[in-house]
């Protein structure tokens, strides 16, 4: 049986410093602990979730949960990641769609992705030197009927009886979730931070109590955080697939100036832990 | 907020998809804007291009970023480049081993 050996969830943007140049040097300090930490772990690859931003899945067929498949993805290069080829993981990421089917979770297969920001950045901070596999998985909060927070938590769940049914046997796998934390885009409130939500959030997931968070439902979250905090779901997959995992509040900050609660964790599965 | 018409939504979505129509709706969006069909309301929104005017409109939080862009007039030939983009001052650290 595989094995996931970590969870880490991280904000998934980043904006010239000028004027937070304080806070934006600790938010850079607390993606590279990221970086440290699952290095460390010497993963043999990585599950990364999160959202796409109408690019690559539209309002034309809004497709909420998806995986991507193939073996090569070239990120967009948006948001000023440089565009770069990485490896995915087609066993892997087939295996999880056909074992995902048998929990009742029908998730798409996609073989043409160019992974926007959302991914791009995370895995410049998760492997600068490319070498990982890395399967990407959607879960895409900003569609008009965006997946429930519970469904998000339940379907780490499913991924985590996937590693340890259907992988080899010592395969160490590390799951990311990506973007977040408040913040409203594009809408009349753009610019505040639900501080508050963030910090409560990010204790209770760090304290064991992330089925908490998963009961809350996405409107509540929307309501407290911004339609940019629904990218929270993605923590909660990563939550979901280290259940009752506690760890660390690796940053915080809350920079209106960057529209958003920047905030990353990392959570030690209880296996792991001991 | 309530939804834009699809018939918005599918505008912004194709001409992202479309290079050549793009160039050609930044020089002048009324024969784009006449074809998918648009109500002179949602033109004059669209028109008007503001964060107001799209969120009034409700456009996609998404797709009002790619409408800005779209409306946006390419550079003079010759011009200078931009200051690097959002990650330049973290791209040492970010893509040093």
């Amino acid at each position: 049986m595989g094995r996931i050996v970590g969870g880490f969830a991280t904000s998934h943007v980043l904006f010239p410093p000028t004027g937070v140049e304080a806070q934006a040097g600790r938010v850079l300090d607390g993606m590279m602990e990221m970086r440290a930490r699952i290095q460390a772990l010497k993963p043999d690859l990585v599950v990364l979730a999160g959202s796409d931003h109408l690019n690559n899945f539209s309002l034309a067929m809004q497709v909420t949960l998806a995986v991507g498949v193939a073996d090569t993805f070239t990120t967009l290069g948006d948001g000023g990641a440089p565009s770069v080829t990485f490896r995915g993981h087609r066993p892997f990421a087939e295996g999880f769609v056909r074992h995902a089917g048998r929990r009742d979770f029908d998730l798409v297969q996609a073989e043409e992705l160019r992974p926007d920001h959302g991914m791009a950045i995370p895995r410049l901070v998760i492997d600068p030197e490319n070498v990982l596999p890395i399967v990407p998985l959607y879960i895409n909060c900003n569609m008009p009927a965006p997946p429930s927070p519970g469904r998000c938590y339940r379907l780490g769940g499913v991924l985590k009886e996937f590693v340890e049914t259907g992988r080899p046997a010592g395969e160490r796998v590390v799951v990311v979730g990506t973007g977040g934390l408040s913040h409203w885009l594009c809408l009349p409130e753009q610019g505040k931070v639900a501080a508050e939500f963030d910090l409560d959030f990010i204790d209770r997931m760090v304290g064991g109590r992330s089925e908490e968070l998963a009961a809350l439902s996405a409107e509540h979250i929307e309501t407290a955080s911004g339609n940019g905090g629904l990218e929270l779901t993605a923590w909660l997959f990563m939550a979901g697939a280290v259940p009752k995992a506690r760890g660390e509040k690796l940053y915080y900050e809350p920079i209106p100036e960057w529209i958003s609660g920047m905030g990353g964790v990392s959570l030690t599965p209880i296996d792991v832990a001991g | 907020m309530t939804a834009a018409p699809y018939r918005v939504h599918k505008l912004i979505q194709d001409l992202m998809r479309d290079p050549a129509r793009a160039a050609a709706f930044a020089q002048d969006p009324e024969p784009t804007f006449n074809a998918f069909g648009l109500a002179e309301p949602e033109k004059a929104l669209l028109r008007d291009g503001s964060p107001g005017a799209l969120h009034a409109l409700g456009v996609h939080p998404n797709l009002q970023m790619k409408y800005a862009r779209l409306r946006a007039k390419p550079p003079p030939a010759g011009a200078a480049p931009g200051g690097g983009g959002p990650l330049a001052a973290y791209l040492d650290r970010l893509t040093r081993a």
